[in-house]
């Protein structure tokens, strides 16, 4: 449908089409502001024009089930949509019980913790699981790894893949129930290779790769998890003006959201731990500061108990609060059967 | 660099042997390149020790675990330690002479046999300096004409830098944690871009208090440290552990006078251990070891 069988008056017509709106496709995804930029407008004769736009092409669609504005869902779609989607286990059936079954793709989760308490190793766990093929109740995705702060070792990486396959055909022979040794068919070279790893040296590389990550999912659309480890590590340094930080932090902290919605992927974003001055008493926090603690959907604090490691949820629009305790073993990630590897060391 | 520079499979990172198999063991090889590894330990257990050790096994070849690379030294605690590297170097030639044989036959064209040789050392006193000095280590390992390249940075030991200088007040210590993530960023990155591995040392605090770790903060596998029968925790608290990949410790105890056999006098016993606090790569382990004239050794027990 074109812009000049629009009930406008010709000048707006004139301007429209010499601007380059020649079509009601092209005025759908154009905002008032951006009208009133392009036709040297008010904004409200601008808003004007597209809601005349918007009631036209209601009428032209009679049955109404494309809207002007694309993008918009319905809460019963987007329900049964989520209960379709199969969430990144985190190889701790412990763990998964309070993730609600693990993490979940289309939202963005904030793992945080002291350091050595295992943040790097669910890392790399995730990385490796979101390659779990369908048919052993995995997603069959790709792993992006953002490595700031270095701690990424392949090794570490291989014998988690090692062990993550033999679990999956100690898996699928349990399901066949024969005792043929069943393939996977994966190897843990294949595991490695479809990890995507990036090595970040500055916050500038940073926020470049983050704002790259659109291009390089839309040309690998298998790719199911980014992971950044850390988000903190460029941050706190070479930052004196807090308050740039903090609108350079959001505007990546936007990106990564809208990367997870549109290819919905999961992403996690590691974080360090801080105390916090209060008052003459210090106290424990993550790091970069309230205003980032609204950016993440889900946020997952780990955090020592006597000598087990426990992960507690500290925020999440759906599951309630809960800590489950881990460990971490030579094959990744795993329940916590409670100090039967610790004690035998000591 | 554009993002597309930046994709790469990962490598398995190269490992710089320590000179024992039994520590070298425990570290899964050794001190990993591209990486920040850390020992912490109280005065006079072996930190020094280990650090000299570990820049004389870097310039062995791949073949034998080290990374035929030589290494830069920036001492900050006292006068660098000459006279125990070079016995050191001693005892290192007698022990790989099929390296320094060959060695000694090239260099007499070079006149480069000496292991020390291969050892560059730098004093600095604190902690801004070392920023300053950043440019130019990078300009070194970029233009160095040595006869190996450089491939590991020992600074012994940061504590000493950040130590002295800072106050207590909320502005010294955000100015000093600033501090240590500019310069552990900038080791990173030099770290990454000429594949180095840098080891840092650490001093230890003494603990005070009850509950686990300062303010009751928890860092790796072991809930308290011990060293010389006082609880201890690593110096420069929780933002410095953050800037660290890999934090080893080293404690130490004595075990009293021991009677020596005949020919010899009674003599103090110390036993020491390596511990891994945390590390992306290993697991909780720890190792008994001894330092004698000719190093630093593990003790399988």
């Amino acid at each position: 449908m074109e812009v000049c069988s629009l009930p406008l008056s010709a000048t707006q017509r004139g301007k429209l089409i010499s601007a380059g709106y020649t079509s009601l496709s092209s005025l759908s995804s154009a905002s008032a502001s951006d009208l009133a930029r392009d036709l040297k407008i008010s904004d409200g004769e601008a808003l004007e024009i597209l809601h005349v736009a918007s009631r036209s092409s209601r009428s032209d669609n009679a049955e109404g089930s494309h809207a002007i504005i694309n993008g918009a869902q319905n809460a019963w779609d987007m329900l049964h949509e989520e209960s379709s989607l199969t969430r990144i286990t985190t190889s701790s059936a412990d763990l998964d019980n309070i993730l609600g079954g693990g993490i979940s793709c289309k939202e963005v989760t904030e793992i945080g913790g002291v350091p050595g308490i295992g943040k790097t190793q669910l890392g790399i766990q995730l990385a490796v699981n979101v390659q779990i093929p369908p048919h052993c109740g995995g997603l069959g995705g790709r792993a992006i790894y953002i490595d700031t702060e270095g701690s990424f070792m392949v090794e570490r990486a291989l014998q988690v893949a090692e062990a993550c396959i033999e679990d999956m055909s100690e898996y699928s022979r349990f399901l066949r129930k024969d005792l043929q040794t069943f393939q996977v068919g994966l190897q843990s070279k294949d595991i490695l290779e479809n990890i995507y790893y990036f090595r970040v040296c500055s916050y500038t590389e940073q926020i470049a790769l983050v704002n790259y990550l659109d291009k390089f999912i839309t040309e690998h659309r298998d790719v199911k998890i980014v992971i950044i480890d850390s988000i903190t590590f460029h941050f706190r340094q070479d930052f004196d003006d807090l308050a740039l930080r903090t609108r350079v932090l959001s505007g990546m902290a936007l990106k990564l959201m809208k990367v997870a919605k549109n290819f919905s992927l999961a992403v996690v974003l590691l974080n360090q731990v801080t105390t916090k001055h209060t008052e003459g008493s210090f106290q424990l926090g993550l790091a970069l500061g309230d205003s980032w603690s609204h950016s993440c959907t889900n946020r997952v604090i780990l955090y020592w108990n006597g000598n087990e490691r426990c992960a507690y949820i500290d925020k999440s629009p759906s599951l309630r609060s809960a800590s489950a305790p881990y460990s971490v073993t030579s094959r990744g990630i795993r329940n916590s059967t409670s100090n039967y590897k610790r004690v035998k060391m000591m | 660099m554009t993002p597309e520079n930046l994709l790469h499979h990962p490598f398995p990172s190269q490992k710089c042997t320590l000179g024992c198999p039994i520590l070298d063991r425990c570290l899964s090889g050794g001190v990993p390149c591209n990486s920040i590894t850390e020992i912490v330990a109280e005065s006079g257990s072996g930190k020094t020790q280990l650090c000299l050790q570990l820049s004389l096994c870097a310039q062995l070849p791949v073949s034998l675990g080290g990374l035929s690379a030589s290494a830069l030294y920036f001492h900050t605690e006292f006068s660098f330690p000459f006279r125990r590297l070079n016995q050191l170097s001693h005892c290192f030639q007698s022990l790989y002479p099929q390296v320094f044989i060959s060695d000694a036959v090239n260099s007499s064209k070079n006149g480069n046999c000496n292991p020390c040789d291969n050892i560059y050392v730098q004093s600095v006193h604190s902690a801004d300096q070392l920023l300053d000095m950043m440019p130019k280590i990078e300009s070194f390992l970029a233009n160095s004409k040595t006869h190996f390249p450089v491939r590991l940075i020992v600074i012994d030991s940061v504590a000493a830098l950040f130590r002295s200088e800072f106050g207590n007040t909320t502005s010294d210590l955000w100015r000093r944690s600033s501090l240590f993530f500019k310069i552990s960023g900038k080791l990173k990155v030099l770290a990454k871009r000429y594949n180095l591995a840098v080891v840092v040392t650490n001093q230890v605090v003494d603990f005070v208090g009850s509950g686990e770790g300062v303010n009751g903060v928890r860092i790796g596998n072991l809930g308290s440290l011990c060293s010389s029968g006082r609880r201890v925790c690593p110096a420069l608290g929780l933002a410095w552990a953050s800037c660290v990949n890999s934090r080893l410790f080293l404690a130490r105890d004595e075990n009293g006078l021991v009677d020596g056999d005949e020919s010899s006098f009674p003599y103090w016993q110390t036993t020491r251990r390596l511990h891994i606090i945390f590390a992306p790569h290993l697991p909780y382990s720890s190792c008994e070891l001894v330092i004698r004239r000719e190093g630093v050794f593990g003790i399988d027990r």
